[in-house]
């Protein structure tokens, strides 16, 4: 489903030096597989997640999704792209504020113009899965850390997305929330869909197809 | 009930676009209101050759002066060209009164209502309850819609004029120019009053001196001219063939009037222009920060697959709503102000005037900036990447 070659990425420091982040990474992630990525504080994991979700571009190597070399597409195809194949979990939930729990949901199909009254079942359904249904209209500063990362896991995975991508996506939890989650995103992978997940915590290495650390800009099989 | 959501969480932006609004149309409806009453005089002069008599050497002008005696009313009428020429009496009501800008006094205006109006611009006053002058009235006003909302006047009141009591039979619409201070009376009740003030033309009267009867106390006429004759051109003429007159020609009269009032047009023009700036500067300023402030959810959007194109649609239709809502309310506010400024501290002067243009384009002008602002600041947020926008924001 996924496959990254050569993936390069240097910021520029404010002093104008380049620091490079990603010097030539690897990656190819099959439906059904997951992938968990670990690496020390500001080696680069949180930019690897962001160019794979087309959330920012390299400065070379290759992104496929499929068939699709997605790397070489424009503004809008790469916004189309996104919203086909990825479903992002992010550490920080990044809920709308002024959205209710359900609404933060439908946002996902909005953009991809599946809006109707069987997503919104289809919403209601994945809520109930993972316990917040009947937090549907509360607004996202009325949930707890844990709920809110539950209704950004039913956001993600509303379109049915080949791809998930989540950025620490436990890192704000306690242990059972978290459990919560990373259960969610290997019910995921059982279903046919390419996960990668970078964390820190011992137990998202549980049920992993592969294990990477991300040391240099470039992954490591430990 | 989503959109009363969506314009919650603009409440602030609302207020602000409000309070801009409110300002640039309070500030425009002063503007108009001038502009109107400029307008106004304008027309008026332009509609009639105005004729005072000469001489009494008490000043000049529309107001109470010069004498214009029935004999020279008649000489008038047959200069050729002339059509139609009604005597008149102005006399200020409170004499005290400075002479600057004379047309908003209040006066007394006598009218000889046997000769239909020549003034080709006013040939009536615009009446809102009861009725106008007519040929035979005795001690009875018209008044303008300012003098009636200073004194509590309606059809029925009564009023003193000079210690004679007066019956109000017909008030007028606003006009928004001099006949809003206007008590209209029938020429001989007109007659009556300036002898009873003058006490100078009563010494006159008295001594028999000058040989005048009632017909004679004029203190203007209103000319009117042919169809087809150049008002100047027949002014100029009743000033070569009639001796003792003050004439005015209509077009030098409105440029007078003009280059009197071009400060305050100028004046106008610039609290204008700087309404529309200060007003426009916040009403842009509030949408972009609007924008700004949701960076975030921007680059969660894109995140969630959507295009530029969306977002763009996205905040037109936002921008759209808080402009028109904040707009509206704006008017409001500016309308419930000017309201209150009018009925308590104006003393009956109406001071505003929001005219259908000034808010249809106070209301397009907000629209237009304020989805300008928008996209201008949506195509700021778009050109960092989601990323990028999603870092910014946290
Ligand atoms: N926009 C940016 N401009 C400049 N440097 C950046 C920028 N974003 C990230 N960096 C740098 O790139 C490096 C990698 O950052 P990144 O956020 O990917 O690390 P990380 O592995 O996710 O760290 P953490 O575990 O703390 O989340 C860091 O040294 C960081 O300072
Ligand atoms: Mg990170």
């Amino acid at each position: 489903m996924l496959r990254a070659a050569g993936l390069v990425k240097s910021y520029r420091a404010p002093a104008g030096t380049p620091i490079r982040v990603l010097a030539g990474v690897d990656l190819t992630v099959k439906g059904g597989e997951i992938a968990v990525v670990t690496g020390p504080s500001g080696s680069g994991k949180s930019t690897l997640l962001n160019v794979l979700g087309l959330l920012e571009d390299g400065d070379g190597g290759e992104i496929w999704f499929e068939d699709t070399r997605v790397s070489a597409l424009g503004r809008a195809a790469k916004s189309r792209a996104r919203g086909r194949y990825v479903g992002f979990l992010f550490q920080s939930f990044l809920l709308l504020p002024s959205l209710t729990a359900l609404e933060n949901v439908l946002l996902a199909a909005r953009y991809v113009h599946r809006s109707g009254p069987a997503t919104r079942r289809r919403a209601i359904g994945l809520m109930q899965e993972v316990g917040v249904a009947d937090r549907m209209d509360h607004f996202p500063a009325q949930l707890s850390g844990g709920e809110q990362q539950r209704v950004a896991f039913c956001r993600a995975v509303l379109n049915d997305p080949p791809l998930l991508l989540a950025d620490e996506p436990t890192g704000n939890l306690d242990d059972a929330n978290g459990a919560v989650i990373l259960d969610a995103l290997r019910g995921r992978a059982r279903a046919g869909a390419a996960v990668v997940v970078v964390s820190h915590r011992p137990e998202a290495a549980v049920g992993a197809s592969a294990l990477y650390r991300l040391r240099g800009g470039v992954l490591e099989s430990p | 009930m989503r959109s009363l959501r969506v314009l919650r969480g603009y409440l602030f932006t609302v207020l602000g676009i409000a309070i801009g609004v409110a300002g640039l149309v309070a500030l425009g409806a002063m503007s108009e209101r001038i502009v109107r009453f400029i307008e106004g005089g304008d027309r008026f002069v332009l509609g009639q050759i105005s004729v005072a008599g000469r001489g009494m050497g008490m000043g000049t002008g529309f107001t109470a002066g010069g004498i214009l005696p029935a004999a020279t009313i008649r000489a008038i009428s047959e200069v050729p060209g002339v059509q139609g020429v009604q005597a008149q009496i102005m006399l200020p009501l409170d004499p005290s009164t400075s002479q600057f800008m004379t047309v908003t006094q209040e006066l007394v205006l006598g009218m000889d209502l046997s000769v239909p109006t020549p003034n080709r611009h006013y040939r009536t006053l615009p009446v809102r309850s009861g009725r106008f002058l007519r040929q035979g009235d005795h001690k009875v006003a018209v008044v303008g819609a300012s003098f009636a909302a200073s004194r509590g006047l309606s059809v029925g009141s009564h009023l003193m004029l000079e210690d004679e009591g007066y019956e109000v039979v017909g008030v007028l619409d606003r006009m928004l120019t001099a006949p809003d201070r206007f008590v209209m009376v029938s020429i001989d009740d007109a007659r009556a009053q300036w002898v009873a003030k003058d006490r100078l033309l009563r010494t006159v009267l008295a001594s028999g001196g000058m040989a005048l009867t009632a017909s004679d106390l004029n203190t203007g006429a209103a000319v009117g001219w042919r169809d087809g004759d150049d008002p100047d051109a027949v002014a100029l003429r009743i000033k070569e063939r009639v001796p003792g007159v003050n004439v005015q020609l209509p077009s030098e009269l409105s440029r007078l009037l003009r280059s009197s009032t071009a400060f305050f047009s100028a004046l106008l023009i610039g609290i204008g222009a700087l309404a529309f700036v200060i007003g426009g500067l916040s009403l842009a300023n509030t949408m972009a920060a609007a924008v700004f402030e949701r960076i975030r959810d921007f680059g969660v959007k894109r995140a969630l697959g959507a295009t530029d194109l969306q977002l763009g649609r996205e905040v037109l239709a936002e921008s759209l709503a808080v402009t028109m809502v904040g707009g509206l309310g704006g008017i409001g506010l500016a309308r419930a102000l000017g309201w209150f400024i009018d009925r308590y501290l104006a003393q009956a002067q109406q001071l505003f005037h929001f005219s259908p243009r000034l808010l249809v384009g106070a209301l397009a002008f907000s629209i237009l900036l304020g989805a300008a602002a928008a996209i201008y600041a949506t195509a700021r947020v778009v050109s960092l990447s989601p990323a990028e926008a999603i870092r910014r924001g946290a």
